[in-house]
């Protein structure tokens, strides 16, 4: 770990100040600290060297830390805690999806420290970003290349990858947001402003290093979802080796609105474990669209899903494993009782 | 209460007392390697090699010396006062020990950074920079540039090839074959404790603070590295924080540390990192197999032929030749065996709980249930049909063996009989049912053992001896043997251990501790009743050796009085039946010869028989074990309480064998890629569910005084195939290389 | 259960923990105390040289009921504070990346990972450590009771962890039911695997923790 000066704020526009003021050099080198899980982990690694640590952690007693429902919606302070979400007994009536993909993430120790916000930022869990002593990364290092191509990759992307990067977005949470066309609250230099969630993260393409559409210096504040009828239908699905305290191979987040006959009125699809950033999946919710939902016509959606995957070496069982997850979520969600 | 985890004891069971140590452990004021507080310590951090094979061109330490705070670098230019500890049992993991300039493998020591905070250190050695002139390694099984060789012919650990009748010819002929190969990959141990060590130079004399599950070894083999008299060595390790192996041996980090210390005259502390403990100590290397099994149709085996290949580092041959026991088990009729050491730019690869069995077990059991389903032979019958009391290579007879007995009791207790034998029959709701069975075995290993006990005149004890807490509850049953042998309360006994001033103990490896410990406690207690005895007259000694069994505090302090003294010690050196005159000679000297297995006048063995449900879900394959049960019989049972948890403990690693365990390597650069607890999978909470043991009943007065077999290496013994036959069972596919992973049954 | 185990080393540790003790009390007496970090100034008046975002930090933790003044590098964890400023070692450092649990101790009430804490954000707040659990007479908390009864652990190293974050299941609610107590127990890693032991003694005190 690189020395760090550290400072710690007790508001939003405290820590805007801070990270303005910021000793010297690229905004890289200025971070916000909030749980820690993902900052003081890479830092210990060298993988993430910044000069100054603004400890944000006592927003969670100002609005960023709230959690407010009514009837038009929800609203998830930025600096609340993932366990508080998860256990929210409004939330896991209403939005089961948002609780499960809390409630299934990591261990409860971490879901105590790590904040909403800071989930959604966290990096990718690629063993050669993680290890510095691979010389090749073109998320590090830019233009150095990438390990994990010829390497091994197992845990590794198949959709929205690109030649210069095929690392995987880790999180559970942002797969939620992204179904259910959340809005990102971001507050920086020039005011607050707002994002729709699916704009939040950057594909690799040819610039992996820049992963997401914040400016120097903004903070998340919170996310909003709007109410929508098929909140209440809705699940997060995640497979993987172990029953718990792992990353996805393949997870689902499904909202479905169904109507007689099993029919989909309307149905939100992402999907995780298997894509660079929060995935929606579009093209499947278009083939389920006004459709009668069976086994049949969710395997048609999930081959759509999975049209343009690019698997590698290792990861190749991640296009036929992510399709049956999808297929089992999709089931599973037309089978909830409500 | 608390019934489960205190079995009943049954015939030739001691009772299921609570740990000696157990409140040290709940309350954290138990004392680990890294918890020991020394004055004023400097802290290091390793620098690795971020190649696999080549050698070190330039080593930049410029930036790294710049960090405030940093004391030292040691490297390959300022450490060859270290001396060479030769490579095997007693002594180094490895005979790659230099820093430099030649790279033998991936994250090799080439530099060890000290400074008066970890921070610093750390920072340090992120600054130290490597430039390598790089050779296309080869990584394992399958790459160009590996060096195969006849095991017998490089390894110490393989000097005796089972062979018995001519094989071939029993296959050719046989009614029905299996012919097979199977695979096992590379693990690690990854206790939950790292790799540390903490040195502190008093003068010339050395005090090392390291988990270890060998003190007399650790002593001596940093004595030899340092070049100083080994007793001005003292080793101290009172608890181990899990071992599994991986602290058996000497490896490389420890000669740095305590010349680090040296060099500052002050006390220095290293605690590896999970991922440099991944390639500075050992692992289980990844085997292939390739049985035969031959058979009549009535189920009698008349051929097994078993060829194995293991890989091990370029400079040391290690094998763990695991035919050495696979071709006893059973009444094989013809048996052939090889062995292959198969080199390639890797770390050495060392013990792994049942470092033998675990491999080789797998491809036999996994065998034996082929052969099974070939015949249409229920597989527990399989077994009874080639039942044997007899070594099937020598004639020599088994000392005991209650395999079947085991067999019947966890089959009834598993509700066996409810299998519906065919592949992918049993199911519930959206999940396949299967469920398989397999043994269990691991050989009886006693070494040569010194114990020192004194007893006072109220009946308080001190027992003494260098045998190591691994959580294995040594404390507890050595506690035991003396509390019953001298006929006292437990809550009298004190027992010391882990400490290279006390009288040595073997390793505690091979599962010996309790054997080899115990019977050289008993020695000494009961040496501790002679003298007692001599006390009276003739006529009344026999009435007095039998005061432990009458538990009389007033005849005890009467023998006291008798002998005039406040307390009696007596120190005791027990070599078992086979071991050399000079055995414990050779043990302080940090040597030891374990006798048992195959190689004495009887086969000595313990067996066990494993049941276990896997549930695999139809559409996306995960596989979870709701239930295992197993049982077994290892002789004489010191605590049925610790007893249970070791066995129950061993068949969680079994699971996790099957299933998740496997390091991955990266094929190109031959390095560790999942080199930490996120991607090295082993099993949480969530996925064990019920897990049962059986204890069975067993006597054995052949094995050692004691009475006791191993148990520790034995329950992870033969659970992977019995998760894979259950896999077989629940989708009709056999796994034949582990672990078995959802990609493996996705095209089924 | 009589402490029947002993070791020669005994007396000596606990002649180096007083030691160590009053190291760290000295340091912090040495150096003026504020009650919060701010930002490095450009030169450091004292000593008149630039400062260096590594010289000592200091800041009062409040462990088990007890207040600390440290001196420390700003990179220090939680963790690291705990066991080599403190003498506090009955957390453990497994992983040091949040991958295992042995860290676990409870900050405001709360289980969290001392290794991916700095002891800089820990400051002000209530740190516990399984030194803190049991009653200052030594009665055990009716779960350390619990693992000790169910033989909830074997080489002991992840105990510590396990029995706080034991406590703090319990206290979340998460103990409903075998299964949820697993899920809610896997944060914590067990190689000797001592899992079904561990559930039975939460099992066992679930009860007896809320009566108290």
């Amino acid at each position: 770990m690189r020395p760090f000066t550290y400072e710690r704020v007790d508001s939003a526009t405290a820590a805007i100040a801070a990270f303005g003021a910021g000793a010297v050099g690229a905004a890289s080198e200025r971070q916000y600290l909030a749980g820690g899980t993902t900052l003081i982990d890479l830092m210990k690694l060298d993988v993430m060297r910044p000069q100054t640590v603004i400890d944000i952690n006592a927003l969670d007693r100002t609005a960023l830390g709230r959690v407010e429902t009514n009837d038009q919606g929800l609203r998830l302070g930025a600096l609340a805690h993932m366990s508080e979400v998860a256990d929210h007994p409004v939330i896991k009536r209403d939005y089961p999806m948002i609780a499960q993909s809390l409630e299934l993430a990591a261990s409860p120790q971490i879901r105590n420290m790590a904040t909403l916000g800071g989930n959604v930022l966290q990096r990718t869990r690629c063993p050669y970003f993680r290890d510095v002593s691979y010389a090749e990364c073109n998320k590090r290092i830019p233009g150095s290349g990438c390990a994990a191509l010829d390497g091994f990759n197992r845990s590794h992307a198949v959709l929205g990858v690109s030649d210069a990067c095929i690392a995987t977005y880790p999180g559970d949470f942002g797969q939620a947001l992204i179904a259910l066309d959340a809005m990102v609250e971001l507050r920086g230099r020039n005011g607050d402003r707002k994002l729709p969630f699916g704009a939040l993260h950057r594909p690799p393409g040819g610039n992996p290093e820049i992963e997401t559409a914040l400016l120097p210096g903004e903070i998340i504040t919170g996310f909003a979802i709007a109410a929508a009828p098929w909140l209440r239908r809705s699940l997060y699905l995640k497979i993987r080796d172990r029953q718990s305290y792992e990353f996805a191979l393949a997870s689902a987040a499904i909202a479905l609105d169904m109507g007689k006959n099993q029919i989909v009125q309307e149905v939100r699809i992402a999907l995780g474990g298997v894509a660079s950033v929060p995935w929606r999946a579009r093209s499947a919710e278009r083939a389920l669209q006004g459709r009668r939902l069976n086994e049949q016509t969710a395997r048609a959606a999930a081959d759509t899903a999975f049209a343009d995957a690019n698997p590698h070496e290792h990861n190749l069982f991640k296009v036929g494993l992510g399709k049956r997850t999808l297929v089992r979520a999709l089931l599973q969600a037309a089978t909830m009782e409500l | 209460m608390a019934a489960d985890a205190a079995p009943e004891p049954k015939a030739n069971m001691g009772q299921p007392v609570p740990r000696l140590d157990a409140r040290l452990k709940v309350t954290g004021e138990a004392r680990y390697a890294a918890d020991f507080p020394v004055g004023n310590p400097a802290y290091a951090f390793l620098v690795t090699s971020a190649i696999a094979k080549g050698r070190i061109i330039r080593l930049d330490t410029e930036s790294a010396r710049a960090v405030p705070g940093v004391l030292d670098i040691l490297t390959q230019d300022n450490t060859a006062e270290l001396k060479e500890v030769k490579f095997g049992s007693g002594g180094a993991s490895t005979s790659i020990q230099k820093l430099g300039p030649e790279i033998a493998h991936d994250g090799q020591i080439i530099a060890m950074v000290v400074a008066d905070t970890f921070e610093a250190a750390r920072e340090a050695a992120y600054k130290v920079k490597a430039t390598y002139a790089e050779d296309k390694p080869s990584a394992t099984f399958g790459d160009e540039g590996l060096k195969e060789e006849d095991a017998t012919k490089v390894s110490e650990r393989h000097k005796h090839v089972p062979k018995v009748g001519d094989a071939d010819a029993a296959l050719a002929s046989a009614d029905v074959l299996v012919d097979a190969e199977y695979g096992t990959p590379t693990q690690h141990h990854n206790p939950i404790e790292l790799f540390a060590t903490t040195c502190v130079w008093n003068g010339g004399q050395l005090t090392i603070y390291e988990p270890t599950q060998f003190v007399y070894g650790l002593k001596n083999s940093l004595a030899k590295k340092m070049d100083v008299a080994p007793e001005n060595v003292r080793a101290i390790s009172p608890y181990v924080g899990g071992a599994f192996g991986s602290k058996g041996q000497f490896t490389p980090r420890t000669g740095l540390v305590a010349l680090a210390a040296k060099k500052l005259n002050r006390p220095v502390k290293l605690v590896v990192t999970r991922d440099q403990g991944f390639t500075t100590a050992t692992y289980r290397a990844e085997t292939r197999h390739h049985i035969r099994l031959g058979a009549r149709r009535d189920g009698k085996i008349t051929g097994y032929s078993h060829e194995g290949w293991e890989i091990t580092s370029r400079p040391d041959a290690y094998v763990v030749a695991g035919v050495e026991d696979s071709a006893r088990i059973y009444g094989f009729g013809a048996v052939q065996t090889k062995v292959n050491a198969v080199h390639a730019d890797r770390n050495t690869p060392g013990f792994m709980r049942s470092p033998p069995v675990v491999p080789y077990i797998y491809a036999l059991e996994s065998a034996m249930d082929e052969l099974a389903a070939r015949l249409a032979i229920d597989p527990v019958e399989l077994r009874r049909i080639n039942d044997t009391m007899h070594d099937p290579i020598t004639g020599k007879p088994y000392s005991s063996r209650s395999l079947m007995r085991c067999y019947d009791e966890a089959a009834k207790a598993f509700d066996w009989s409810r299998r519906n034998p065919e592949p992918r029959s049993m199911r519930d709701g959206d999940w396949f049912i299967g469920l398989g069975c397999a043994t269990a075995v691991y050989p009886t290993h006693v070494g040569p053992a010194a114990a020192r006990v004194r007893m006072l005149a109220n009946g308080e004890v001190q027992v003494q001896i260098a045998a190591h807490e691994i959580g294995n509850g040594a404390y507890t049953v050595i506690g035991q043997m003396a509390a019953e042998r001298l006929g006292v309360p437990l809550s009298s006994v004190k027992v010391e251990l882990g400490d290279s001033s006390l009288p040595p103990a073997p390793v505690a490896g091979g599962s010996n501790t309790t054997a080899s410990a115990c019977s050289a406690v008993l020695k000494a207690c009961d040496a501790i009743r002679v003298r007692l005895a001599r006390s009276v007259a003739t006529t009344d000694r026999g009435r007095a050796a039998g005061f432990a069994a009458d538990n009389g505090q007033e005849m005890r302090a009467d023998l006291f009085r008798r002998l005039g003294v406040g307390a009696i010690e007596e120190y005791a050196e027990f070599i078992p039946r086979g071991g050399k005159p000079d055995a414990v000679k050779q043990l302080y000297a940090g040597q030891v010869a374990m006798t048992g297995g195959p190689n004495g006048e009887k086969l000595m063995y313990a067996f066990g028989a494993e049941f276990v449900e896997v549930r695999i879900n139809a559409l996306t394959r995960e596989i979870r074990v709701p239930r295992i049960v197993g049982a077994f019989a290892a002789g004489r049972l010191m605590n049925t309480r610790t007893a249970r948890s070791q066995y129950m403990g061993g068949m969680i690693w079994g699971i996790s064998s099957a299933l998740h365990e496997a390091t991955e390597i990266d094929k190109a650069r031959a390095r560790y890629v999942n080199d930490n607890l996120a991607d090295y999978l082993v099993p949480v909470n969530a996925d064990i569910d019920r897990v049962e043991v059986i204890l069975v009943p067993e006597e054995d007065h052949e094995v050692n005084p004691a009475g006791v077999k191993g148990i520790g290496e034995l329950a992870n013994v033969g659970t992977a195939a019995a998760v894979a036959n259950a896999v077989y069972h629940a989708i009709g596919i056999r796994i034949r290389e582990l672990p078995i992973r959802i990609e493996k049954l996705l095209d089924a | 259960m009589p402490n029947a185990t002993f070791h020669s080393v005994a007396t000596s540790v606990a002649g180096w923990s007083r030691r160590m003790f009053l190291t760290a009390s000295a340091t912090s007496l040495a150096v003026p105390l504020f009650a919060r970090t701010s930002r490095a100034e450009a030169m450091d008046p004292q000593t008149a040289r630039a400062k260096d975002p590594r010289d000592p930090a200091n800041l009062a933790l409040t462990v088990n009921g007890r207040k600390h003044q440290l001196a420390l590098d700003a990179r220090t964890t939680l963790l690291d504070a705990l066991r080599e400023r403190l003498g506090l070692t009955g957390a453990k450092k497994g992983c040091d990346h949040g991958q295992c649990g042995a860290c676990t101790v409870l900050i405001d009430g709360r289980r969290v990972l001392s290794c991916l804490t700095l002891a800089l954000v820990a400051e002000g707040r209530a740190v516990t450590t399984i030194e803190g659990l049991a009653k200052p007479d030594g009665t055990l908390h009716p779960m350390q009771q619990a693992f000790i009864d169910q033989d909830a652990f074997q080489c002991g190293y992840c105990t510590p962890g396990q029995i706080l974050s034991a406590v703090s299941c319990v206290e979340e609610g998460h103990a409903a039911n075998d299964a949820e107590i697993r899920e809610y127990m896997s944060g914590n890693l067990c190689r000797c695997a001592a899992y079904p032991n561990i559930v039975a003694a939460i099992k066992q005190t679930k009860h007896s923790m809320r009566e108290g």
